[in-house]
């Protein structure tokens, strides 16, 4: 047999995942298109990339809750699709939804799962004490779980998917929706999962938070883009620099400001536009020929900023750097779609 | 198979159920509204019935009243006896819902003057059918010994054909011996299709589903654990139903308890399977509602539960016999009513068969697919 995208010999089943050539298919639609990505234990590993570009498929086929149409996954040295039973007790999974039983109270979501796991009534005792001190629910045991606000509720999940101690945890944008006070509280509690030896497969938006990471992956329409150490991403994307236009129309100033000389990239985030220049220090010279351009226009309120790039702009980077050469690829679309988030300022 | 964990979602399904006051009272409350509902408010026309003639006279006089009765719209001959006893293993299948039995010597007596008794025998397991059918056995004898006094130029007091109709099963035509015995089954279809479709639909929806599929959890504990606290209850209900019936309404239970076992989980099978199947289509709880309405209301209409198949045009009875419901009515109200055994019911108990094998295999199939895309 051969697997397509396979590179090099067979996967290790030392790291923690392991993953050759790894597809999926749905009908003519290609969600994941031949991967292949390592990670080592105890990592913080995060993996990124827009909506709909094969994240959340690549997670449910490491999971083992979908087959894969082709291509090779080991998960804690497991063949994860031809044995998904025998991964599923030592892995857990937190979805950026809230998944589990609203309808329940705090206690029974947790005895549920803890008899799922075939946990002994005193590992039970146990962890139930534990979690329930984590996530700051002492008290609160007979409270409905819709009932929660949701802080809560992501640490409630949090403690529910460890709650069988697993090697590795699988966390699909764990802090969505949640307040940056609690988000960062949030990540103390996966530092501490880390410092215990914990393997930590994360997807996210934030930039900060894929900063503290050990090792990015990005993502894009199925295919890895890029790969590397925080750093090492931050690096490729450091010799360009960004300038938000916030202006009534924004579709049609981006035609005007794509054809700014000086603009390598230009692209709808939001409501707004993000302009790419080279990071030479011209940026006040650069600022003021934008506003120059779209006035002659006729556009009367501009408003231009310089921000930090989100993961959105070091995605779009990245990709456009990739398809350099590719005519069709329009980054607008994935400007569009991913609406970057900023932390608050 | 862990059958701690089918235990442990049994026990969170109930746990659900039982924070949902309203729906558990509406599934004790609608079946006996529908009880009132269906057992008094309902009747209908009848044609076309299936009708059986025992002609022992053979005679001119006994011709010509076969052939009034065949020219009548409300009969249709379709099986010519040679005795008596073929009679009843006809009814027990319901084959003939009414027969004419002529005896030896009617044309004799009518000659003779005297007067010539006639049997109608009427099958009272659905109790409208056999009322209306009965009426227009003595409408038609009537008519026929009209039109005798008529051609012959006889007296207007000249002894005629007399009509005695005998109803079989369910002498006393209560529109309730034959309603309970189709509501044990169309309870059990609307109540287990819509909450099946409503559940997995809803667990999808949440994303519950999802975190169960990625503990140990498999697709075979999850379909068992989540169908076996909706059987549970729609036993109770049915017992409800049931209990209700023969005690309060006095219907009166003839049958063996082993085929109405046999034939219901047949048919539970059906529609646990069809509920399955509505909730892999649909992706919203609303689309699975409007879906089951799409498939219970012509299940309900056509299935002879709430008019008598006998009534609809010629064009739908062919319909009726691919609704597993029709199979399921027709097997209660003969054990019920008929208190046939296993034998006479033969060909419901396979049909009901091929249609659990069908649908719940595919639901069980469909749903080992859906769940792992």
């Amino acid at each position: 047999m051969t697997v397509p995208g396979l590179t090099g010999a067979a996967p290790d089943p030392a790291p923690a995942i392991s993953v050759r050539g790894l597809t999926k298919r749905f009908g003519a639609f290609t969600a994941v298109n031949g991967i292949d990505f390592d990670v080592p234990r105890g990592q913080v590993f995060g993996f990124l990339g827009p909506n709909g570009s094969g994240k959340s498929t690549a997670i449910r086929m490491l999971t083992g809750s979908l087959a894969a149409t082709s291509g090779l996954a080991y998960v804690l040295g497991e063949d994860v699709l031809a044995h998904p039973a025998r991964v599923q007790r030592r892995i857990g999974y937190m979805s950026q939804k809230f998944t589990l039983f609203r309808d329940l109270t705090v206690e029974e979501n947790l005895r549920f799962y803890a008899g799922v796991y075939g946990l002994s009534a005193r590992q039970y005792a146990d962890q139930r004490a534990y979690i329930l001190q984590m996530a700051d629910l002492v008290g609160r045991e007979q409270e409905l779980t819709a009932n929660l606000s949701v802080g809560w509720q992501r640490r409630l999940a949090l403690g529910t998917a460890t709650i069988h101690s697993p090697e590795l945890l699988f966390l699909d944008e764990p802090t969505s929706g949640v307040d940056p006070v609690a988000r960062r509280q949030f990540w103390d509690l996966l530092y501490e999962l880390a410092n215990r030896g914990v393997t930590l497969f994360v997807t996210t938006h934030y930039m900060e938070e894929a900063s503290h990471c050990n090792q990015l992956a990005f993502i894009y329409r199925g295919r890895l883009v890029a790969e590397g150490s925080p750093a090492e991403i931050r690096g490729r994307a450091s010799r360009q620099q960004i300038l938000e236009v916030a202006v009534a129309t924004p579709d049609a100033a981006l035609e005007v400001i794509e054809k700014v000389p000086e603009v390598i990239d230009a692209y709808l985030s939001g409501t707004t536009v993000h302009a790419v220049f080279l990071a030479d220090g011209g940026e006040r010279a650069f600022a003021e020929s934008l506003i120059a351009a779209l006035r002659s226009q006729g556009f009367a309120e501009v408003s231009v900023v310089r921000v930090e790039p989100t993961i959105d702009d070091v995605f779009v980077s990245l990709v456009s750097s990739q398809r350099a050469t590719s005519s069709e690829y329009r980054v607008r679309s994935t400007g569009h779609r991913a609406q970057p988030r900023r932390r608050a300022e | 198979m862990s059958l701690r964990r089918i235990r442990l979602i049994i026990w969170k399904e109930f746990l659900q159920l039982r924070r949902d006051p309203l729906l558990l009272r509406l599934i004790l409350i609608m079946p006996i509204v529908q009880l009132i509902f269906f057992g008094y408010v309902v009747s209908a026309d009848v044609r076309n019935l299936a009708t059986a003639l025992v002609d022992l006279d053979k005679s001119p006089t006994s011709r010509q009243l076969a052939a009034s009765f065949s020219s009548s719209s409300y009969f249709t001959i379709e099986a010519y006896l040679q005795s008596e006893t073929e009679l009843k293993p006809l009814m027990n299948r319901g084959d003939v819902q009414v027969a004419i039995v002529i005896p030896e010597g009617t044309q004799a007596r009518l000659e003779s003057g005297e007067i010539a008794p006639v049997g109608i025998v009427v099958d009272g397991s659905d109790s409208r059918t056999a009322a209306v059918s009965s009426g227009y056995a003595a409408q038609t004898v009537a008519r026929f010994n009209a039109d005798r006094i008529v051609e012959q130029g006889l007296a207007l007091s000249s002894p005629g054909i007399d009509a005695r109709v005998r109803v079989l099963f369910n002498p006393s035509l209560r529109t309730v011996n034959t309603m309970i015995p189709g509501l044990i089954a169309a309870i059990l279809m609307l109540s287990v299709m819509a909450i099946m479709s409503q559940a997995v639909v809803r667990e999808r929806e949440s994303g519950t589903l999802e975190q169960m599929f990625v503990t140990p959890i498999t697709r075979g504990e999850y379909l068992i654990g989540k169908v076996t606290p909706y059987v549970l209850l729609a036993v109770l209900q049915m017992s409800l139903v049931a209990l209700v019936g023969i005690f309060w309404f006095q219907v009166p239970f003839h049958g063996t308890f082993a085929a109405v076992a046999a034939g219901l989980g047949l048919f539970m099978l059906t529609v646990i399977g069809l509920g399955l199947l509505v909730s892999l289509a649909a992706h919203t709880r609303q689309q699975a509602q409007q879906t089951v309405l799409f498939i219970m209301l012509p299940m309900m209409l056509l299935s002879g539960f709430i008019f008598p198949i006998e009534s609809m045009p010629a064009a739908l009875v062919p319909v009726t016999y691919v609704m597993p419901l029709t199979w399921a009515v027709l097997l209660l109200r003969g054990v019920f009513v008929k208190g046939v055994g296993f034998s006479a019911l033969v060909p419901e108990l396979l049909v009901l068969a091929a249609f659990a094998i069908l649908i719940f295999g595919a639901a069980v199939m469909a749903t080992r697919r859906r769940l792992s895309e």
